[in-house]
């Protein structure tokens, strides 16, 4: 098997055309590949990075954007680790979008998801949505506000490794007291039945 | 050299006068000598060199005549070849304008001939025309505009051009009057229904370098054909109400036909169009087909919905996920509702699938024939690329395959929680229905899913299956298990009581529900335990399904369909949670508070033992035979209950239990030598019996005790060390030097002074 000490699930959601795609590539690849097409389903991408001298593997879910999509992406909260809402800092639309999506993740994610809202493409000079706003919305619901620029390389770096660092304190943390994992983990999803009604 | 010494000496020689002392004065004179012979050495070897520097230049003198002769001849060859140089220049040249004046007169002979073929052609349309000839006609027409026009125009000298220029304006119309001939003619051919003629004519299109508008012409006729058959068959399908086998999938079947029919086109007209037309030009016809296949598809899609409640359904759905998600039994759809629906979908995705992966290979086979230039070629891909992705059908299909998707989790939720409900033991399983009915839901829905073909479909279904089976499912199991196992009363009763129970129908009602719980918990943790299996198996049998669905997919959609499989292999490890908790409940309630009573009928019967005693215990056991009897009926109770890998669990559990309880009451009891003997007997058969009920090692949770007997067997304190240390020999010792002797004080005859005295 491949050497790391954790592997992380990160998702990466938000309206189509907002830039997730643009973002992993420029993480994972370094590019900026412009004229890029709508990604279709869900794409996947894995790095490894190093966490004060630990291997950590990220892997990327890149989702459409696109409504017909919506019901194949969910299949993935699930299961994440972290996620990654994105919108367009210059598409009012998109921000608006992010109260859908949080709904989105109270419905699907599990409980300890780490959440990261991120306000994409602040090189345009046509800005729509202040840093103030998004700031506040992320605090408003418990998340951690970036802005980035995919394009110009701006705090991509910085986002993805700012996960990879939560989730391995976070992974540290719970294994120096494993006791308190006891409990059972009841994720996002409510159980489906009880005994009440069964036959002998 | 020299003048170095005379600078060296010349301070010596200056102050030749200023020397008063004699020694020093012989001093200088010796200095002075030896200055002198060394002069003589030098002079007297020049003058050994004269005679030879002498001879040198004799033969120098003789050599001089023949230089100059070499200094003429040199300045001859030099100007010999400046000549020869020249000589080669001029023939070169000549040459060259040779050269020139050859390419020019072959030049000039194509020219004419051009001129021939122009005459050619000329002659050659109009009688074509005239004898509806049109290949031929078009055949010239296509010669014609392959030759260079300007250069014929330039060549031809003034009184010639007259004729010339006839030729070409007649060439002119010719080709107009072609083009519009073969127009009229191809749209009679296809009004008229004539396939050989209308395949005849589109042949004639590339000659007159209509390309584009050929292959759209023709296009365009092949998309009103299929037009017709698939209105044809989707009234035919509407229609028909005979074959029920297949009216379940009436509309797949609608659209597979559609795109076989497609598909078949293509790979008739194909070769067609790359003789014709050359290669790269497939794509123009296509992307018309394509046009022509999204308004079928979406003509059948949308009676498909019409007719199978599709959008009704899927609202439904909605409306029910939200139900199940709250937990609320109203408005809950019945899943067998939509599963002929799910069924249907996944085989119209499954050929759709088929189809574009068909398109492509056609289209990127056609790309890779034509443009060898990276850049056309990238820029081909891009256009193929978008032509699949970008088609209506594929968006219809991503539609479908989403609803699908959000319906099929329903459908397997829905199904796990209506095995749950009616879970059923049968008499004399260990397991209950719902973990075979579970597990095959999750099954079916996971392969039906991997029929579609959809790489996304799958691997979000993999993660719904993962998910239901991890925690719905999980949590139904764990459920059950966090009542516990109830306690304080024994199950060989409890099963005697109900053996008579069902004999005379009636149980009191507490007993009943004790026992049914006791049934339940027992039940649950052998599900947990199958579900770790099942979930193995699971997973390999979808490996394999996977698998089939590799060989046409890229790299990445395979990465992504093992990693969505892998996280459907760290399933079994929740379920093995769930068994450990079941056990450690069980633990709690039943083994512990069994053994204990067990174990203090050791502690009631003393080991400090006379002769008679001891003979007399080897008649009438005092107390193992009563423990192992009790034992075994305990573990065949259990047994019967338990599945395979639990009833192993639970032996080695029962079997850990007493060797540590055993051990604590060893500690509080009072030996005698042949008390250790009597011990020593006693663990021999208790060990002898649990070896006997389970395949797991035991001797290994015995070592203790058993090298307490031994101790407790001793002759006397010091024999210890012939099993101590050095001569312990294979034995390892698994007690302490401290706790050798605290057993060894447990023997009332040692004295506490040998013991202290020992060295361990």
């Amino acid at each position: 098997m491949e050497d790391y000490k954790y592997l992380f699930k990160v998702v990466l959601i938000g309206n189509a055309g907002v830039g997730k795609t643009c973002l992993v590539r420029r993480f994972t690849e370094g590019l900026f590949p412009p004229g890029q097409g709508a990604t279709i389903g869900v794409d996947f991408m894995i790095k490894t990075v190093d966490v004060d001298g630990e291997k950590v593997k990220l892997q990327i879910w890149d989702t459409a954007g696109q409504e017909r999509f919506r019901s194949i992406t969910q299949a993935y909260y699930r299961s994440a680790n972290a996620l990654i809402l994105v919108y367009d800092v210059c598409c009012q639309n998109s921000f608006d979008s992010l109260p859908q999506w949080l709904n989105e993740i109270e419905l699907y994610a599990g409980s300890k998801v780490l959440t990261f809202l991120v306000g994409n493409k602040v090189d345009k000079m046509s800005k729509e949505i202040p840093t103030q706003i998004g700031q506040q919305f992320a605090q408003r619901y418990d998340m951690t506000f970036i802005e980035t620029s995919a394009k110009e390389c701006e705090n991509v770096e910085k986002l993805f490794m700012d996960i990879a660092r939560g989730l391995t304190k976070r992974a540290r943390d719970l294994n120096l007291q494993p006791e308190e994992n006891n409990e059972f983990p009841s994720g996002g999803s409510t159980p489906i039945s009880t005994f009440s009604c069964c036959k002998i | 050299m020299a003048t170095i010494r005379v600078d060296a000496t010349s301070p010596g020689n200056k102050n030749v006068e200023n020397l008063t002392d004699i020694d020093e004065i012989q001093k200088a004179y010796d200095e002075l000598c030896r200055e002198e012979n060394v002069i003589a050495e030098e002079l007297s070897s020049v003058f050994e060199h004269q005679a030879m520097l002498e001879n040198k230049m004799v033969g120098l003198h003789k050599t001089l005549p023949n230089l100059q002769i070499l200094q003429n001849d040199s300045k001859q060859l030099s100007s010999m070849i400046s000549f020869t140089s020249t000589l080669a220049e001029n023939v070169s040249s000549k040459v060259r304008k040779l050269d020139l004046a050859k390419s020019q007169v072959s030049q000039c002979i194509t020219r004419v001939e051009d001129i021939l073929d122009l005459k050619f052609c000329t002659d050659g349309v109009q009688t074509a025309l005239q004898n509806e000839d049109y290949e031929k006609a078009a055949g010239h027409v296509h010669r014609f505009r392959n030759l260079d026009e300007s250069v014929i125009r330039m060549s031809a000298d003034s009184s010639e051009g007259g004729t010339l220029e006839t030729s070409f304006r007649m060439l002119y119309e010719s080709e107009e009057k072609l083009k519009t001939i073969v127009n009229s003619k191809f749209s009679a051919a296809v009004h008229s229904g004539d396939v050989a003629s209308v395949e005849r004519f589109f042949k004639i299109f590339p000659l007159l370098g209509m390309h584009e508008e050929g292959l759209t012409k023709f296009g365009k006729y092949l998309s009103s054909q299929l037009s017709e058959t698939a209105d044809r068959n989707l009234k035919i399908a509407l229609d028909s109400s005979g074959d029920v086998k297949r009216s379940s999938v009436l509309y797949a079947d609608t659209i597979i036909m559609l795109l076989e029919g497609i598909a078949r086109t293509v790979e008739v007209h194909q070769p067609l169009v790359e003789t014709y037309y050359g290669p790269g030009k497939l794509i123009v016809l296509l992307k018309i087909l394509q046009k022509e296949c999204d308004r079928q598809v979406r003509k059948v899609v949308e009676k498909f919905k019409q007719s199978r409640e599709y959008d009704k359904k899927v609202r439904l759905v909605q409306t029910s996920l939200i139900a199940q998600k709250q937990n609320s039994q109203e408005n809950r759809l019945d899943p067998m509702e939509v599963d002929l629906l799910l069924s249907e979908i996944v085989l119209i995705n499954n050929r759709s699938e088929l189809y574009l992966r068909f398109m492509k290979r056609k289209a990127m086979g056609d790309l890779e024939t034509s443009e060898q230039e990276s850049k056309l070629m990238e820029e081909g891909k891009v256009e193929v690329e978008k032509l699949i992705n970008e088609s209506d059908l594929s968006r219809l299909m991503q539609e479908l395959i989403g609803n699908y998707i959000m319906m099929e989790e329903y459908f397997m939720k829905e199904m796990v929680v209506k095995a749950v409900n009616m879970d059923v033991t049968d008499e004399g399983a260990k397991t209950s229905s719902m973990v075979d009915d579970a597990f095959f839901i999750v099954k079916k829905s996971v392969r039906r899913t991997i029929s579609s073909s959809s790489v996304d479909g799958v691997c979000a279904m993999l993660n719904h299956a993962g998910s239901t089976l991890e925690q719905d499912f999980r949590e139904v199991l764990y459920t059950r298990l966090r009542g516990g196992y109830p306690s304080g009363f024994d199950l060989q009763q409890a099963y005697n009581i109900m053996q008579s129970s069902f004999q005379q129908g009636k149980l009191t009602s507490s007993d009943q529900e004790k026992e049914k719980a006791r049934t339940l918990f027992l039940t649950a943790l052998n599900n947990s335990e199958v579900s770790c299996d099942y979930c193995k198996a699971l997973k390999t049998s979808l490996d394999e399904e996977v698998n089939k669905l590799y060989s046409y997919c890229n790299e990445h959609s395979k990465a992504k369909l093992e990693t969505c499989l892998n996280d459907l292999g760290s399933v079994p490890a929740r379920f093995k949670d769930v068994v450990d908790f079941g056990f450690s409940q069980l633990t709690s309630s039943a083994v512990k508070p069994r053994i204990k009573p067990l174990v203090d009928t050791f502690l009631a019967t003393g080991h400090n033992l006379t002769e008679e005693e001891f003979s007399n215990f080897e008649a009438n056991d005092p107390w193992l035979q009563n423990f192992i009897a009790n034992l075994d009926n305990m573990l065949k109770s259990f047994k019967e209950s338990l599945t395979n890998g639990n009833n192993e669990r639970f032996v080695n559990l029962i079997t850990g239990e007493i060797s540590v309880q055993l051990e604590k009451a060893v500690i509080k009891t009072a030996f005698n030598r042949l008390g250790g003997l009597q011990f020593d007997k006693e663990l021999r058969s208790l060990v002898g019996y649990l070896t006997s009920v389970t395949t797991w090692t035991i001797r290994d949770k015995f070592a203790r005790l058993t090298q307490m007997a031994t101790i407790l067997n001793l002759e006397k304190v010091s024999e210890i060390l012939d099993y101590w240390g050095q001569n312990s020999g294979p034995l390892t010792w698994r007690l302490t030097p401290t706790e050798v002797r605290q057993i060894l004080s447990l023997r009332v005859d040692f004295r506490s002074e040998d013991i202290k005295r020992l060295k361990l």
